[in-house]
């Protein structure tokens, strides 16, 4: 399968040789537990040997178990070894990795100078100041160009274009025929004449003026 | 409740608790219970909850071979002694080859139906467990031994402490057909190891 194959290139020797340290130190871990348990047993062995007055035996077990603890410090102490030796390769790995990483960076970083040379970056460099100059120079001629009058004429345009866009904004008025519409004007003014009575002279003239205006429209409709 | 009501149903109900703690089903005392049933359905059904039971059991206690030669370790569960039955061999057997079907079970091959490994978690689950496991202490790009895994300080606390190897092995499997680990191969359990890749990720 596949799966095999790619199986054979991913694990190098190194990986073996941590593998088989680890597997050491799992052995190791294995008969510490078994002494643990053996020193437990001849602990209470020589309890049980002294409760009947055999302090004889009871020794021999002590005897035993103080071996055996020699002989669990002796294992702790290789188990510690291993485990610094494993750890000391890994991070030689790791070291390795970090070194041809570097190094990878390091070589993109030469090719990326070698496409672009010291010159070639100065003579850049002056061609974008001549340009931004130039282009300077030419916002200045321009803006010199536009008098005082073509600026007025501007701002109108603008003005305009502002009072086109509000116009269009303002809803539709309701169209009302000239009748009505006087009889409201008559009403408003009728309001407004009893709050304040310096004012139908202008509603007058106001109706006078749109009976004008009607007349005239109807003048250029015949 | 509603979870109540449905175990009723079933006959899953609880019983008293044992020791450990675990609670049969009240289906674990009704007698016809350890008689294969004739009938096809109802044999079924028998399996079904035979099937559910060991499951249960065997997560429990967190067991994972299931050993028709051990009476010691399945005493309580096969053999009733409340209402005096028991379950025979050859009804276990059959039991186990219907979970078999299901893939909640699997016969060891060299055993001829005495060993089977109970997946009451699968290996896909377990592969998830201890990838993310892996992923969460850093252990991409390292090597470890299917014992620090299954019996490691670093695993003490994990789910998949004390797993059975060959659970291990079907999982690492997984593992490895993911493309995701590679196992080195060893004469035993002990010698066998598994290098974790950054896609474990």
């Amino acid at each position: 399968m596949g799966s095999s194959a790619s199986k054979g290139a991913k694990i190098t020797a190194h990986d073996r040789a941590i593998l088989d340290l680890k597997v050491q130190r799992d052995k190791l871990k294995q008969y510490n537990k078994r002494l643990d348990t053996v020193i437990v047993k001849e602990h209470t062995l020589a309890k049980a040997h002294l409760a009947k007055g055999e302090k004889k035996r009871a020794l021999l077990a002590l005897r035993r178990k103080k071996f055996q603890e020699g002989l669990l410090e002796k294992t702790l102490l290789q188990m510690t070894n291993l485990d610094e030796l494993t750890f000391s390769i890994e991070q030689a790995l790791v070291e390795k990795q970090v070194f041809e990483g570097l190094a990878a960076g390091n070589q993109v970083l030469k090719e990326l100078h070698k496409e672009m040379s010291l010159s070639d970056v100065e003579k850049l460099m002056d061609e974008t100041a001549e340009s931004i100059a130039y282009q300077n120079e030419i916002d200045e001629i321009l803006s010199m160009r536009l008098s005082v009058a073509e600026e007025e004429d501007i701002e109108r345009e603008l003005d305009e274009l502002a009072a086109e866009k509000t116009r269009t904004m303002l809803p539709d008025v309701p169209q009302a025929s000239d009748q009505e519409r006087n009889a409201a004007i008559l009403e408003a003014a009728r309001d407004q004449e009893q709050g304040d009575q310096g004012a139908p002279e202008n509603v007058v003239s106001k109706k006078t003026h749109i009976g004008n205006q009607r007349m005239r429209n109807e003048a250029m409709l015949a | 409740m509603s979870q109540a009501a449905s175990n009723a149903a079933l006959g899953l109900s609880q019983s008293p608790a044992l020791a450990s703690g675990f609670q049969f089903p009240s289906i674990h005392n009704f007698p016809p219970f350890y008689t294969l049933q004739p009938t096809a359905s109802t044999w079924n059904n028998q399996a079904d909850l035979w099937g559910t039971i060991i499951m249960r059991y065997y997560r429990h206690h967190r067991l994972y071979q299931l050993d028709l030669d051990d009476s010691l370790t399945n005493e309580q569960l096969f053999n009733n002694q409340r209402i005096n039955r028991k379950l025979k061999p050859e009804a276990i057997q059959a039991i186990v080859d219907e979970m078999v079907k299901k893939g909640d079970a699997e016969w060891d091959a060299t055993s001829q139906k005495r060993r089977a490994i109970i997946y009451w978690r699968k290996p896909e689950d377990w592969a998830a467990m201890i990838s993310s496991w892996v992923f969460e202490s850093g252990l991409n790009n390292s090597i470890l031994t299917y014992y620090e895994i299954a019996h490691g300080e670093n695993s003490e606390d994990q789910e998949f402490y004390n797993i059975h190897a060959t659970v291990l092995q079907k999982t690492m499997d997984v593992l490895v057909k993911r493309g995701v680990a590679a196992t080195f191969q060893g004469a035993n359990f002990e010698e066998m190891g598994v290098k974790f890749f950054n896609a474990g990720a």
